[in-house]
């Protein structure tokens, strides 16, 4: 019976590791299923379409080139490769001030018949309308419009995803946003939370260390909303000054934010990691006349490297995922950043701000889904490459 | 030892948690959901206050996540009425209709945005045109308006809430934002960083108008009058920006929801409107 | 190699007290700059906490009145997540340890597992708005956003599990073998009970984490604003930190509802707060009563 027992229990605990290790698998399952669908589908709204005159010899246009012809950045078909001719862009906002309620009917059951007319009789025209609405006729032709590919998604600079007629989805500024500040984010934080939790677990008298540990460990509990507001209100207006910028929410603002919400994590990680070295080792050292200095540089820290790299995945990962915080003070426009001073977007910011609105399975949402998906492969090549790293170096 | 006394505690726990189950859902009937924009939220939330003192007997949630949230939540039966601050996009009027559901949609109040820049900034009336050009991008410095050589920086709300695409619809004639726009996650952001930067312009709620920052007087007829953002001047219509706030809800729940939306619309609830900072309708 | 040693020794501990000195400095600094933010949010928010701030309804549109369904909304969601993640985080913890063999099926899995740990809070949030709000139909609810706060805390129990448990010394369990216990009565005997108050600091920095976050709950059970306590786990309830981040950010009178949102912010610290002290006492207490035995 004992027995049966524990084999049962040795059954439920293997169990449990598998589960966990299944999660990973669950979210990828589910985030790529949705994320992945919006690819190939076409940047339009669903069932809608763009129509010109046969006559017109232009195929196809991109996305971008749709933004800008109806923000009137392109008002000329001879931009797109055609004759000069103005373009004169009709949908079913501006139907009204064209034809009369009783030309189109109440229903707009002619609503066919008045848009072919048109195209035919002024063959400048370009009509964004709802294929359910609209019959084509002989004289009218569909505009093709690219498909969204995974490499334009990755690729394109800029991120209109409400952007009517065709949504303007390009991760690119948004990528690099996230990779920006969390870099550089990782970069403040690392050395300065390791100097702490050496401080901490070597340096310190046990008096000192029993009053800082417990807040540093309170820090990490702040609620990110709070250290945005506090970056609004102190970060922000501190490099307007100091550096002269028009604009105070930078990359920068969000780095130094994000640095200082990873140090409590870095800080308790590693110095736990610092703190598992054996005393045998240290005594070593120390019996070999090394100083307590050279033991921790060189014994100490190549001991703990491991848990030291698994604090800086876990800052990593805080500080790339990290969303209230950042859009708060990143600015959150979606232009590739030149640098750290500048306004940038990040990803989960984006999500964060974007899917509350985004109509429920919509292409928005989708995209956002994929979006979500770019930031789990990136997390995940992260902690490849830090696995990596520790597993060399407790090789050589 | 510690360790199973640890597990039997947990197991206890979701015993505990599993009973109390059982008396779930049971007065429906009394209980109303209302769910979506952030915008209207607080309105929803104080008037069901309100409402709740004089009728005891009736319990409303009052949940946000945006209108898309709460359109969605509507769609699936997952809440009683939507509230939104914009108007059904196709997608969704589509997924309505496929789903046979005829909605009603009332307006309840009426918001108008405020368009603010920085106190120290001398420029005092902005045409709608020249608000176009500024949002899209096409003027980036103060001098060009009269005001001191400095680069404008915009702020603007999220692209998906709401707000963002009234503007882009009655002010910017549909034209897209400059991509240099600096996107804030909430209007008290967007405040805060106008009172704090010199070249900034931005727009909000005017129910959120604070002393720290400065509205500029607006004219949609191409100078000859600016009017600047007020109660009064929205309530007669001579203020342009502004724009109703709506409930939304199935037909079919009409009983279940009436007399809250009725509170909502009579003078009582509307005078509430005006304590939230927003414009009542009459 | 035959410099005077005296120098060395000088070389030595000079380099020790800059490097000390430095590493002291950075330490203080970093403790400023922590306290700074502390003192930036006590000094707003202290001012409303009395205990009606704790055992009342808000009132008037959020900008009066106390915040106790907030409350009660952050105790359960972390009794829940806990519940789940603690036990299953736990086992997992002591089977990549102590079960698994080196080789493919243990890398896969703390591969895993650590990838777990890297997964961003709003990637956990949507995961769990598409599973177990709308896959499994759990809707918006106490028990969804339970699973989500519980996976987003899983990774850091494993991992601490792990760690405490690489941290005891092999000597115990071959004494324990030696003696002819069994594999399991080993684990549940000697090596968790000395890697214990460990393993606990695992659970509390999960249950710090998991009483402070957004993200996650957004989607899944957060309500802004309900009349009644929840009764079921099929209930939304009110959280803390998204009833700070929603009413000091939207509600259009921000100006009268900041000092409750400060407040809000202050309780949730003290929350965090008076957990770890709990979790040190606990480590304490365990830590001696397991020398004494």
């Amino acid at each position: 019976m004992k027995r049966y027992l524990e084999y049962l229990i040795e059954w439920i605990i293997k169990g449990c590791g598998f589960i966990s290790a299944f999660i990973v698998l669950m979210i990828v399952l589910f985030l790529f299923k949705e994320g992945i669908s919006f690819l190939n589908s076409s940047p339009l709204e669903k069932n809608y379409g763009l129509f010109v005159s046969v006559n017109n010899p232009v195929r196809k246009l991109t996305d971008l080139q749709i933004k800008n012809i109806f923000d009137k950045k392109i008002t000329n078909w001879s931009q797109l490769g055609w004759r000069n001719d103005s373009i004169r862009t009709i949908d079913i906002n501006n139907i009204e001030s064209i034809f009369t309620k009783e030309q189109l009917g109440t229903n707009y059951e002619y609503l066919s018949i008045c848009i072919n007319h048109y195209i035919d009789s002024i063959p400048g025209t370009l009509a964004f309308f709802s294929e359910r609405l609209l019959s084509i006729s002989s004289g009218t032709k569909e505009i093709e419009v690219d498909k969204i590919s995974l490499w334009s998604f990755l690729s394109g600079e800029e991120w209109f995803p409400t952007a009517k007629p065709a949504s303007i989805m390009g991760t690119l500024p948004l990528l690099l946003g996230t990779l920006i500040v969390s870099f550089f984010a990782i970069l403040f934080a690392l050395p300065l939370g390791l100097a702490a939790s050496i401080y901490l677990a070597e340096i310190a008298d046990e008096r000192i260390r029993k009053i800082l540990k417990p807040i540093i460990e309170l820090l990490s509990g702040i609620p990110s909303v709070v250290y945005g507001f506090f970056g609004l209100v102190v970060i922000v207006p501190f490099l307007q000054r100091v550096f002269h910028l028009a604009v105070g929410e930078t990359a920068l603002a969000g780095s130094i934010l994000l640095a200082i919400m990873a140090l409590p994590t870095i800080i308790t990680v590693s110095e736990d990691a610092i703190r598992t070295c054996p005393r045998a080792m240290k005594e070593a050292s120390l019996a070999l006349g090394a100083s307590h200095w050279q033991t921790i540089w060189k014994v100490i820290l190549p001991y703990a490297s491991s848990g030291i790299t698994a604090a800086s995945i876990l800052g990593i990962g805080r500080a790339i995922g990290e969303t209230m915080a950042v859009l708060m003070v990143t600015g959150n426009a979606a232009t590739i950043p030149h640098g750290l001073l500048q306004p940038v977007r990040t990803i989960p910011a984006t999500i964060a701000a974007e899917l509350g609105e985004a109509p429920y399975g919509g292409l928005h949402f989708k995209s956002l889904f994929a979006l979500a998906c770019m930031l789990f492969l990136i997390t995940m090549l992260t902690n490849i490459i830090a696995e990596r790293i520790s597993a060399k170096r407790k090789l050589s | 030892m510690k360790l199973s006394n640890l597990f039997l505690l947990s197991a206890l726990l979701i015993i505990s948690c599993t009973n109390s189950n059982q008396d779930k859902k049971n007065a429906d009937s009394k209980s109303i959901q209302l769910k979506g924009s952030d915008t209207v939220l607080p309105l929803g939330q104080k008037a069901a206050e309100a409402f709740m003192k004089m009728h005891a007997d009736v319990s409303i949630t009052v949940v946000g996540g945006g209108s898309g949230t709460g359109i969605t939540a509507l769609m699936d039966g997952n809440t009683d009425i939507a509230m939104a601050s914009r108007d059904l996009k196709g997608e969704e009027k589509l997924k309505f209709q496929e789903k046979q559901m005829n909605l009603e949609i009332k307006t309840i109040a009426v918001d108008a945005l405020a368009v603010i820049i920085h106190p120290e900034n001398k420029v005092e009336k902005l045409t709608r045109e020249q608000l176009e050009k500024i949002f899209t991008g096409e003027i980036t410095n103060w001098k060009d308006l009269g005001g001191d050589d400095a680069k404008i920086v915009v702020y603007s709300r999220e692209n998906s809430s709401g707000t963002y695409e009234f503007f882009k619809e009655h002010v910017m004639s549909k034209k897209n934002y400059a991509s240099s726009v600096l996107n804030m996650p909430a209007t008290g952001a967007i405040v805060q960083s106008v009172s704090q930067t010199k070249g900034a312009i931005g727009y909000i709620g005017l129910a959120y108008m604070s002393p720290e920052v400065k509205a500029v007087h607006v004219s949609y007829d191409e100078g000859k009058t600016f009017v600047a953002p007020s109660i009064a001047s929205a309530k007669d219509k001579s203020y342009p920006i502004s724009r109703p706030l709506y409930y939304i809800y199935d037909v079919k729940k009409t009983e279940k929801v009436k007399s809250y939306i009725d509170y909502c619309l009579s003078a009582e609830g509307q005078k509430l409107v005006q304590d939230v900072g927003y414009i009542p309708l009459m | 190699m035959l410099a005077f040693p005296k120098n060395i020794d000088q070389i030595k501990m000079r380099n020790q007290r800059i490097m000390f000195w430095i590493a002291r400095g950075i330490s203080y600094s970093i403790i400023a700059i922590l306290i700074l933010i502390l003192f930036f949010i006590l000094k707003r928010g202290i001012g409303v906490i009395n205990w009606e701030f704790f055992s009342t309804m808000p009132k008037e549109g959020m900008t009066k009145g106390g915040i106790l369904p907030a409350i009660i909304g952050t105790l359960y969601l972390v009794a829940g997540s806990m519940i789940i993640a603690f036990p299953i985080g736990m086992l997992s913890g002591i089977y990549v340890n102590e079960y698994a063999r080196e080789g493919q099926v243990k890398r896969f899995i703390k591969l895993m597992t650590n990838n777990l740990a890297g997964v961003p809070s709003i990637v956990f949030g949507l995961f769990g708005m598409a599973l177990f709000v709308n896959q499994l139909n759990f809707g918006a609810s106490i028990l969804a956003g339970s699973l989500t706060l519980a996976l987003l805390a899983l990774p850091l129990i494993i991992r601490t599990t792990e760690e405490s448990l690489k941290a005891v010394d092999n000597t115990f369990r071959h004494a324990s073998y030696a003696l002819g216990a069994s594999k399991l009565y080993t684990i549940r005997k000697v090596v968790v009970p000395i890697a214990f108050p460990n393993i606990i600091t695992g659970l509390i920095l999960g249950i710090g984490r998991v009483s402070g976050e957004t993200a996650p709950i957004l989607f899944t059970v957060a309500a802004y604003f309900l009349p009644r306590l929840p009764n079921s786990v099929f209930d939304q309830c009110m959280a803390l930190p998204y009833h700070l981040y929603v009413i000091s950010t939207s509600g259009t009178d921000i100006e009268t509802s900041r000092p409750i949102a400060y407040g809000t912010a202050v309780v949730l610290i003290a929350i965090v707060l008076f957990v770890n002290l709990l979790a040190n006492f606990l480590r304490n207490y365990f830590s001696r009563k397991v020398k004494m035995k």
